[in-house]
Parts: C-alpha cells; sequence; structure tokens
C-alpha cells in the first residue's frame, strides 16, 4: 500500500524528518508514537500532500510515485487525512461540503455520482453505525463543534469517503472514553484486506481499542524503532528517553 | 476626457410646469454642483472614490438631457411569484399589483415636491438640480404586502454619455409592511451614468426590506443616494448584492427618528474585473433605544477595488443605543484594494456600540483542509469564497429569493 524510502522533508529550512523508512502492506494497521517534536504531524502533512514542504526520497502508494501529486488527487486515489485539529469553516455546510467531497472522489474513479437523496441516506447509515448524531451534519463544518464533535466528524468522513489508506493525525488527544470508542470502532470497522491505517498517537490508550499490527517509534524524524502492540506499552511506563 | 464640466442653467429653463420655488431649488443646486464640479478625491467622501479621474477616464463627452427610449419588455423573473414596477431609464413605465388590494397602494410618477435638504455631495446636487423622472411609492396604512415587490430597474441599449438623475420614494405608513427587490438590468452597449436620489420614509411600526441586485456585469456608472427617516419601532433592512457595474457607490444616510426604530444594512459583495464599489453609510442615532446592525462582506478579485466608509453618529439623547458595525474583505489577488474607514461620533454616554474591520487572503489552511478531501484548489476557493459570503445570505428568509440570489453570486463567483 505505502512505501516510504529515506524520506527528509524540510521546512523553512529546518530538516524535521531526516532519512524515514516505513512500509505498510494491504490489510495492516501501523501506529506511530514519538515524543513531541520528533516529526509525526510533519510525516501526516507530507503524506497528504500538503504545501511548504521540501521533500526529497522516495514515497510510493500502490506502487506509484507521490512525488508529484497534488493534495486532492491523493485524496482522490484513497488517501486520508483525519486532522489533528479539524479546521472551522465558516459558512460551509458540512452535509454539502461532504457530498461534494464524495462526488470528487467518486469522479475521479469514475464511479457515478451520488444524488442527493442517496447520499443522505449513506450519512444516515454511516452516523447510525458510529452512534453519531447526524444532526451536526447540517451544522457549518466544524464551527463551533467540540472538540470530541471535531474529532467524530473526522471519522465520519473517513466512513463516508471509504479510502483505501487512512491516516489518523493525535485523533485520539482531548478525547473522553466514549468519544475515543467511537473513533476505535470507526476504524475496526473500517478494516479490511484492502485498506491501511497510519495510526499517529502520544497515548498507548487508544491502542487498547485498536490493536496496530505494527508499534514504531519516531524520533527525531526516524524511526528507532519497530516492534508489535507490547512496544506501546512498554513506552507507556518507561517513556521515550530508553528508546533512545 | 472632459474638462471642466459645468451644467447650464438653460437646461432648468427647459424644464416644464415647475414653481418659482422649485427652479429656485433647481438652481441653488445647479450652482452648487457647478461650483465643485464631478466629487474628487480631496472631498473626504470621495477620498477613496475619485469620481472625476473615474469620468475622465471612461468619458469622452457628457449629455445630461433626458431621453426617450424605445422599451423591449425583458423576461420576468421565474423563481417567485412577484409583484412588480418597470423603470426604464429611471422613468416609470409600467406596474402591477397582481398579488395585492390595490386601493392600498399609491404609485406615481416622480414626485415634485421639493422638501429636500440641501445636502454637500456633488452627485446629490446634480440630482436636485436635473432630476425629472422616477417614481413615487406610498402603502397605505396597516397593510402587509403578500408578495415581494421587484423593481426592474432597465437601462436601455442607447445611453451613450448619458447622466441620468432620478429621483424616487418610497413612503410605508403606520404597520404596514413591504419587501423590495431593485433588480438593475443594464442592456445599454454603452457607458452612462446613472445618478439616483431615494428618499424611504417608515412610518410607526412598519417595516421595509430593500435588496438590491444587478442582473449581470455591465459597464455602467451607478451613484444612488439614500436618504431613510425611520419613525417609532420601524424595522428597515438594506440587503447589498449589488456587484457587476463598472462603477456602483451607495450613498445610504438613515436617521433613526424614534424610539426603538431599527435599521441593518448588509452586503455580500463578489467584486471582479476592474470593479469598482464603495458603500458609504451614516446612520443618525437621534432618539433613545434604536439599534442598528451594519455587516459588510466583500471579496476582492482581479483589479478590483472595494470600499466602505461607516459612520455611526449617536446624539446626546439617543441613551440606549445599540449599534453594531462591521466589515470584513476576502483579497483574492495582490492587484486588489478594499478600504475601510469607519468612525463613531457619540454624544450620549449610555451607548453600546461597536464596530470592527478586517481583511485578508485566503486561509491556506483551510484550502488545504478541503483539498485533503478531494476537492481542487479552485472548487476549494468556490467554497471558502461561498462561506465568507454566506452569513449575509442567510438573513433571507425566503427560500425561493434565497435559492436565486445564491444562484446569482454562484454565477459571479464562477465567472471568476
Amino acid at each position: 500500500m505505502l512505501e516510504i524510502k529515506n524520506l527528509k522533508a524540510s521546512i523553512n529550512d529546518k530538516l524535521i524528518l531526516k532519512g524515514l523508512n516505513l512500509n505498510i502492506k494491504d490489510g495492516e494497521l501501523h501506529a506511530v508514537m514519538g515524543p513531541n517534536g520528533s516529526g509525526k504531524s510533519t510525516l501526516a502533512n507530507v503524506l497528504s500532500g500538503k504545501n511548504g514542504y521540501e521533500i526529497s526520497g522516495d514515497l510510493k502508494f500502490k506502487g506509484q510515485s507521490l512525488a508529484e501529486i497534488p493534495v486532492e488527487e491523493r485524496a482522490q486515489k484513497g488517501i486520508f487525512l483525519a486532522f489533528q485539529y479539524p479546521l472551522e469553516i465558516p459558512g460551509v455546510n458540512t452535509n454539502n461540503f461532504l457530498k461534494t467531497s464524495l462526488n470528487s472522489v467518486r469522479k475521479a474513479t469514475g464511479k457515478k455520482e451520488l444524488d442527493t437523496l442517496s447520499f443522505l441516506k449513506l450519512v444516515k447509515d454511516k452516523s447510525l453505525e458510529l452512534g453519531i448524531d447526524e444532526k451536526i451534519l447540517s451544522r457549518q463544518l466544524n464551527v463551533g463543534f467540540s472538540g470530541g464533535e471535531k474529532k467524530k466528524n473526522e471519522i465520519l468522513q473517513m466512513k463516508i469517503l471509504d479510502p483505501a489508506f487512512s491516516i489518523l493525525d493525535e485523533t485520539d488527544s482531548g478525547l473522553d472514553i466514549d468519544a475515543l470508542k467511537i473513533i476505535a470502532k470507526g476504524v475496526n470497522s473500517s478494516r479490511a484486506n484492502n485498506k491501511s491505517f497510519l495510526v499517529i498517537t502520544h497515548y498507548q490508550r487508544l491502542l487498547d481499542y485498536i490493536k496496530p499490527d505494527f508499534v514504531h517509534v519516531l524520533s527525531d524524524g526516524k524511526i528507532v524503532k519497530t516492534g508489535c502492540s507490547d512496544l506501546a506499552k512498554e513506552l507507556e511506563k518507561t517513556g521515550y528517553k530508553k528508546i533512545n | 476626457m472632459i474638462q471642466n464640466f459645468e451644467i447650464n442653467s438653460k437646461q432648468i429653463d427647459e424644464i416644464k410646469k415647475i414653481t418659482t420655488e422649485e427652479k429656485n431649488f433647481r438652481i441653488k443646486n445647479l450652482k452648487l454642483f457647478n461650483e465643485v464640479g464631478f466629487p474628487h478625491k480631496r472631498l473626504e467622501d470621495w477620498k477613496f472614490s475619485d469620481f472625476k479621474n473615474i469620468v475622465d477616464s471612461n468619458f469622452d463627452e457628457l449629455d445630461t438631457a433626458s431621453v426617450t427610449s424605445n422599451f423591449n419588455k425583458i423576461d420576468l423573473i421565474k423563481d417567485f411569484e412577484h409583484n412588480y414596477i418597470f423603470l426604464v431609464n429611471g422613468n416609470l413605465h409600467s406596474s402591477n399589483f397582481n398579488y395585492e388590494e390595490k386601493n392600498k397602494i399609491k404609485i406615481t410618477p416622480f414626485d415634485k415636491s421639493i422638501n429636500y435638504q440641501l445636502n454637500k455631495n456633488p452627485l446629490v446636487c446634480l440630482n436636485h438640480a436635473l432630476a425629472e423622472n422616477g417614481y413615487s411609492l406610498e402603502v397605505d396604512k396597516n397593510y402587509k404586502f403578500k408578495k415581494v415587490l421587484v423593481i426592474y430597474n432597465v437601462f436601455t441599449n442607447d445611453l451613450k454619455n448619458k447622466i441620468l438623475n432620478n429621483k424616487n420614494k418610497i413612503k410605508v405608513n403606520e404597520n404596514s409592511e413591504l419587501h423590495i427587490i431593485e433588480y438593475t438590468v443594464n442592456n445599454s452597449k454603452f457607458r452612462f451614468i446613472n445618478n439616483a436620489y431615494e428618499n424611504i420614509i417608515l412610518e410607526k411600526n412598519s417595516k421595509l426590506k430593500n435588496l438590491y441586485i444587478q442582473k449581470s456585469k455591465n459597464d455602467g456608472f451607478f451613484h444612488k443616494f439614500i436618504k431613510n427617516n425611520l419613525f417609532l419601532n420601524s424595522d428597515y433592512t438594506n440587503l447589498i448584492f449589488s456587484a457587476g457595474p463598472k462603477f456602483h457607490k451607495l450613498d445610504i444616510e438613515c436617521d433613526l427618528m424614534a424610539q426603538n426604530a431599527k435599521c441593518n444594512i448588509l452586503s455580500a459583495l463578489f467584486l471582479n474585473n476592474n470593479e469598482h464599489n464603495e458603500i458609504k453609510t451614516r446612520i443618525n442615532h437621534l432618539d433613545s433605544n434604536c439599534k442598528s446592525y451594519q455587516r459588510v462582506k466583500n471579496v476582492l478579485n482581479s483589479n478590483s477595488k472595494g470600499i466602505f466608509q461607516g459612520k455611526i453618529y449617536v446624539k446626546d439623547i439617543a441613551q440606549k443605543t445599540d449599534a453594531y458595525q462591521l466589515s470584513k474583505a476576502l483579497l483574492l489577488t495582490d492587484s486588489v484594494e478594499f478600504n475601510s474607514k469607519p468612525e463613531l461620533e457619540i454624544y450620549a454616554d449610555d451607548v453600546k456600540c461597536s464596530h470592527g474591520s478586517t481583511s485578508g487572503s485566503i486561509d491556506e489552511e483551510s484550502l488545504h483542509y478541503l483539498m485533503t478531501r478531494g476537492l481542487n484548489r479552485k472548487d476549494s476557493t468556490k467554497l471558502l469564497i461561498k462561506g465568507f459570503l454566506n452569513d449575509v445570505v442567510e438573513f433571507i428568509k425566503n427560500p425561493s429569493i434565497k435559492n436565486f440570489i445564491e444562484t446569482k453570486l454562484d454565477q459571479q463567483i464562477n465567472e471568476n
């Protein structure tokens, strides 16, 4: 699904990712943990195609280089980023936005665009499945949403767009247990042989609900240790300092 | 290029059936206009719209003689049921009030009464001197319009180098309600200036909603001065969607003359391709417990220029005034200019007055967020523009009218 080789990324002449290697196969869920400032969000941003980074190294998605692929085409090809801080977009109705978004993705992949009725049915089903109040979808995108609502909205978007590869950038930060369970449910119910996940988190807590195939420790722009889910538990006890 | 544009008083001599008093008023205004000529940037109220320079660079000659033109019927708006008035080059042509009780409405051509105050705006002086066309509309007391009234403000295709001065009066009597959409349809192939003066009187407990929109982009130069007199508990809302012409300036003066009078002025403009659009307001809080609310949103693209000059004046007796003013501009390129001049002049001590003004470019982080959901840069930008203007559109409560306005705004944004 995703192959990263010797990825270096800098912003404003500051090198942040310093030769990162990561290989995520179809159906796998990888967790990336690491201290503040280790480059976790930069990794998420670079994978999503965000402007402003100087990048070198190999970045391949489904065997194709992502080097020249702009943000929206990455999304259309099936890369989804659940934001650490979802943006508030005043004046834009969440449902309208989601419909435009879904249809952009469907159009790009040669699928028929959904009409309003089918779209609303899809949204209703997915909200019900996750236990999310669909009323939030008739509001302006993320405007006045609580922290938890914003994160749940990200997961709902993920469910609706149904991407092949999802990156969750600290989606668990600031969530109560109930919201955390909804997020986990969203991820677990999406897991399939043709879907992969990269879950970026600070805490082992989320990994009690989402079982990763691999856990990586990112430190100073590189993956310094890889293990199974036990690694996360070990980190919880010892902290990152020992790893370094 | 026009040098020393002056109006000859012979033109006033040619106006038929006028009293000596009216003639003197016109001559006085003519003199006032001729002293200054077209307003220029050295006049404080015109510092951001150098009209003299704009006229000089767009007209080789100008002619103030009135015109009679052939009017070919235009298509009516089909999106919602409405009453209508046709104005042709500012002249009242016809009206249709089929949805209303006709005896409750009085519509007449140009009102000749001259109880207008002198004004320091040279274009108002020019209007006072020369206006012969227009309409006067009066709604009887205790009558609420059932359907909206569309004023088709049509300009014919033969208005080369003309200055058209017209004057309108709208009076809504006690406990009555009126909703107007002024829909400007400029069919002129040539450049011309329309210089209008409007007097709006809202009597006790009356309501007027007035929405301005242009049918399409055009080469017109529009200036309109609106004088509002709002009496006890009356409610005036002005929604401005007047993007489109080469030049547009609305100069709105609102006198909140008695307690609990309310005035809302809102605008949502998408300015493009060298358009110049100014909204200037002066809200006079002259009695206590009155409320004014102003929200001005401009999106500027491709060499356009937007201006908001808003003044709130609170008289010493106007205690418990609640006045709010906000101007926000979204600048899409480096080639645009937005000027904002908020002013407060307050002589009462128990008031709530606030104002704010911001301008900035499209937020790259928001764009990125939308693009990560598969929307391209252009569509994401459009979505953000619509979102930016949306809170003004939300003021329209009638769904069909709202949809009509949204479609017009979409057209403007999509031409981008």
